[in-house]
């Protein structure tokens, strides 16, 4: 079993008038696979990143590594997600449906990576 | 224009063998395009009863197709205790106790809700934090 420690930290000197300075972490127990950090070329057409049969309970890191098109995340055939240019996310993810990934033009880059719980 | 940045890190020691794991990612939250800055932001906590249905954590009240994000925090320290976390039918995943998520919600149509509900022993309460940054939100109507 592995550790995995991810930290959000979220700053802005203007947001508000108080100071945005936050910071969340965790420690997550890795049992399962691990697709380590991947890159991928998108293009328009849908392409399953990551199979639902394959992975129970997993955490996931996507990152746009484009700086300008938008990639789109679906869970299943349901856009859920918009990764715009240079933007993240982590989130779990229950394995219910695939995610698939497509550009909304071109063929961006998609930066991944999987860790089951 | 507010610039908020979000940096995320992933790390670990023993995932792989003679390959300590660092990832370090950061961003800049902007609008749809590239203009920095979503000011509209709502922040807070809140307490969810296992046994009831799912809540709207967000209503997609605003112009569809936008640049908003969403972190989420399950701050139980029951390992029991988990949040299913949805936008309207899709389920996205399961917050563990202590566990968090930061991703973009786009309110793709008006009932592309944020919804939540807590899960795991019948009866009990889970704490949840958030924090919602939008690039629109229109105000529901006056009752």
């Amino acid at each position: 079993m592995a550790t995995l420690t991810p930290t959000l930290i979220l700053n802005s000197a203007d947001a508000t008038t108080d100071v945005l300075n936050f910071s969340v972490t965790d420690s997550l127990n890795i049992t399962g696979d691990v697709v380590s950090l991947n890159r991928v070329a998108l293009s328009t057409g849908d392409l399953t990143l990551l199979a639902a049969a394959s992975y129970t309970k997993s955490y996931v890191y996507l990152k746009n590594t484009d700086n300008s098109i938008v990639i789109n995340i679906d869970f299943g055939s349901t856009l859920s997600i918009a990764l715009a240019a240079g933007e993240l996310a982590f989130f779990p993810w229950e394995s219910s449906q695939n995610i698939v990934a497509a550009s909304a033009s071109g063929t961006p880059v998609l930066e991944y990576a999987l860790f089951e719980a | 224009m507010a610039t908020t940045t979000a940096t995320v890190s992933i790390n670990s020691s023993d995932l792989i063998p003679g390959q300590p794991l660092s990832i370090n990612a950061s961003h800049t939250l902007t609008k749809s395009g590239l203009t920095e800055g979503l000011e509209i932001i709502d922040m807070g906590r809140g307490v969810l009863t296992e046994a009831s249905a799912a809540d709207a954590l967000a209503e997609a009240l605003g112009t569809a197709d936008t640049s908003n994000w969403i972190y989420l925090c399950n701050k139980s320290t029951n390992d029991l205790h988990y949040i299913k976390v949805g936008i309207h039918d899709t389920l996205i995943g399961h917050l563990g106790a202590g566990e968090w998520l930061w991703m973009p919600w786009n309110m793709g149509d008006n009932v592309a809700e944020i919804n939540i509900e807590a899960e795991g022993v019948t009866g009990s309460s889970i704490t949840y934090e958030y924090a919602i940054f939008q690039e629109s939100k229109t105000l529901p109507a006056k009752t």
